[in-house]
């Protein structure tokens, strides 16, 4: 499998360098949301003189900034690629080979992350000058941080896979991502922190895997949890991750016995 | 080539093989469509519809029918993309739709209209990532592609990008990329589609020696009649998924057209030939005649001692094979027994 995976990621590389503009536009995109939230909540810490719900100014702008690298980590875009290769063929020549098509999926998401990585922090680096960021954290954030953020990762990849399974039965699921976007906007702590969500929300929030995806790997990168409660949400994360892989598993086996091989 | 059959076991063999989609319909118009929002309407279509027949190891047989007529279906349950609805079936001793490792390494899908490449990276690195997932080792890697390379004249492709190449390199990489794991059974769907004459003929040319070197089983279906009398001894003909003959090519065209062609090319104007058969088509100087089979030597003797000096050609052929699989789709029933 080592063999095989470096020869993706070869295969994939060549084929990245051809697309770099379409690359590092999709990385900024990806970054203009979380400096909106960042430059709305800093006004209203200002406004506020200085702090809204225990957070600083710096402590928002540390907070979306995490975001945002949380952000670029854990990205999946693999459910609208999965429709797109369903719809136009392309999926069954995968199929026919002896690789399960999430290993194509694994590589070009680990390229796209590693070769817009430095540009990125670049960008939070002017961000984080420009907010006057203070770090608030001690070094086992950072390290909690490094599994906390490949869960989250799997979990995002894992979701994505899921929810690609569902077009063997419905063809087109824009709107089952849609959908699972608008949920993550509102339940991932995009808007705001969780801490500042009304309580219902908090709840709501932390029962579904999108925290575990998003706020929660930010929070820790950030500084902002205990030791013991960042431990519960590492076990948080495996635990949806866990169930992701079960769903996934049962899904796609369900899956391909109703896959019609359209177009292909 | 691949053992994971016993010797005289068919590589192919399929049992009552039927495939069932499930299709949503509706009727048109505004009014259908809001009615299609509350309670939509499915149809039962029946694509295959219990096909039996094996093929032996070393066999090029061409699956003929229609568009329509099952054949992609069931190409793609017996390459594992498809679950069928009911039906037995295993290929290298396999279930093809359990999809397991050792089946997928065996075989291969040719389809001719899609591609398998990536579009953006040469073919040699595509073929260097199917090395790695079929497992194929080095030495076996570099004299596969150089047989192919050598077979399909590949040298000048293997270094662009696919996206630059033309539909005819296309297909020769595309048969390069799926053959590099020396697979013991090729499914090809219609692999000359859209290709010129020139580029058929050399498809066709590269799949007789790969059998030949390879001893490889090639189920084949084509729209191009040339492709299957130069390719293959034996027919499956299949019709609105149901069998209708499985046997030799020579025998079909004897059974369904049991009749030889006479053409003749007079000096004169052409007079009444019906004595001699039934005069299909008379132009100028020019007729051709059918015949019982059994009375062409006759029948054409006859011809050349009666018309004598007005007689400048005459050839006796079979009809040509287009002629005799229509009349098998549109006779739409099982010819006898079947042969195979």
């Amino acid at each position: 499998m080592i063999r095989i995976y470096r020869q993706l990621l070869v295969a994939q590389i060549q084929a990245a360098a051809q697309y770099r503009i379409q690359a590092l536009l999709w990385m900024l995109f990806s970054i203009i949301r979380p400096v909106i939230f960042l430059a709305a909540w800093t006004a209203v810490s200002t406004a506020q003189g200085g702090s809204v719900g225990g957070y600083t100014t710096s402590d928002f702008a540390a907070y979306y900034i995490a975001l945002t690298i949380v952000g670029h980590l854990t990205t999946a875009w693999n459910s609208f690629e999965f429709e797109f290769e369903v719809r136009q063929g392309r999926l069954s020549p995968k199929l026919l080979r002896p690789l399960h098509p999430l290993h194509y999926s694994v590589v070009e998401n680990l390229i796209w992350k590693v070769t817009t990585f430095l540009p990125l922090m670049l960008v939070c680096l002017v961000i984080a000058l420009t907010f006057q960021v203070r770090w608030s954290g001690e070094w086992w954030h950072l390290a909690l941080f490094v599994p906390s953020i490949v869960l989250a990762a799997a979990l995002s990849f894992m979701i994505g896979w899921v929810v690609a399974t569902a077009t063997f039965w419905l063809q087109r699921i824009n709107t089952v991502n849609t959908l699972l976007q608008r949920t993550s906007f509102i339940f991932a702590g995009q808007i705001a922190p969780l801490s500042l969500m009304p309580a219902a929300l908090q709840v709501i929030s932390y029962s579904l895997p999108f925290a575990y995806i998003l706020a929660i790997p930010a929070e820790i990168l950030r500084g902002g949890v205990t030791l013991e409660r960042g431990l519960l949400y590492l076990v948080g994360q495996a635990v949806w991750l866990g169930l992701s892989i079960v769903a996934f598993r049962f899904a796609w086996r369900a899956g391909l016995r109703e896959y019609s091989a359209v177009g292909a | 080539m691949y053992a994971l059959t016993p010797m005289d076991a068919p590589v192919v063999d399929v049992r009552a093989l039927r495939k069932v989609y499930r299709v949503t319909e509706r009727e048109t118009g505004l009014a259908a469509t809001f009615r299609s929002f509350v309670r939509r309407r499915y149809r039962e279509v029946l694509a295959v519809d219990g096909i039996t027949f094996h093929i032996d190891p070393g066999e090029v047989v061409g699956f003929l029918g229609p568009n329509g007529a099952g054949k992609t279906t069931t190409l793609k349950m017996l390459s594992g993309l498809l679950h069928p609805t009911s039906g037995e079936a295993t290929v290298l001793g396999h279930v093809p739709w359990r999809r397991e490792g050792d089946f997928l390494r065996g075989m291969t899908l040719l389809m001719g209209n899609r591609s398998q490449l990536v579009w953006d990276i040469p073919a040699a690195d595509s073929f260097l990532v199917l090395k790695e997932i079929y497992a194929v080792p080095a030495a076996q890697y570099k004299r596969t592609l150089d047989e192919l390379t050598e077979l399909l004249d590949l040298g000048p492709l293997l270094h662009k990008l696919v996206r630059g190449l033309s539909l005819g390199e296309r297909m020769k990489v595309e048969f390069a990329a799926g053959l590099l794991h020396s697979p013991g059974v090729a499914f090809l769907d219609e692999p000359t589609l859209g290709l010129d004459i020139s580029m058929q003929g050399r498809i066709r040319r590269f799949v007789a020696e790969y059998n030949q070197r390879s001893g490889a089983t090639i189920l084949l279906t084509s729209h191009y009649m040339d492709d299957v009398v130069a390719l293959c001894r034996r027919v499956i003909v299949i019709h609105h998924g149901v069998l209708l003959y499985d046997g030799a090519l020579a025998d079909l065209a004897e059974r369904m057209a049991p009749y030889k062609r006479i053409s003749v090319t007079l000096r004169g104007s052409v007079g009444d030939l019906s004595t001699f058969g039934e005069v299909v088509s008379s132009n100028e100087n020019l007729a051709t005649i059918h015949v019982p089979r059994a009375q062409a030597a006759e029948r054409t003797a006859r011809l050349v001692r009666e018309l004598g000096d007005q007689l400048a050609d005459i050839s006796v052929e079979d009809p040509p094979i287009e002629e005799v699989i229509d009349k098998v789709f549109a006779s739409e029933r099982p010819l006898a027994e079947t042969t195979a």
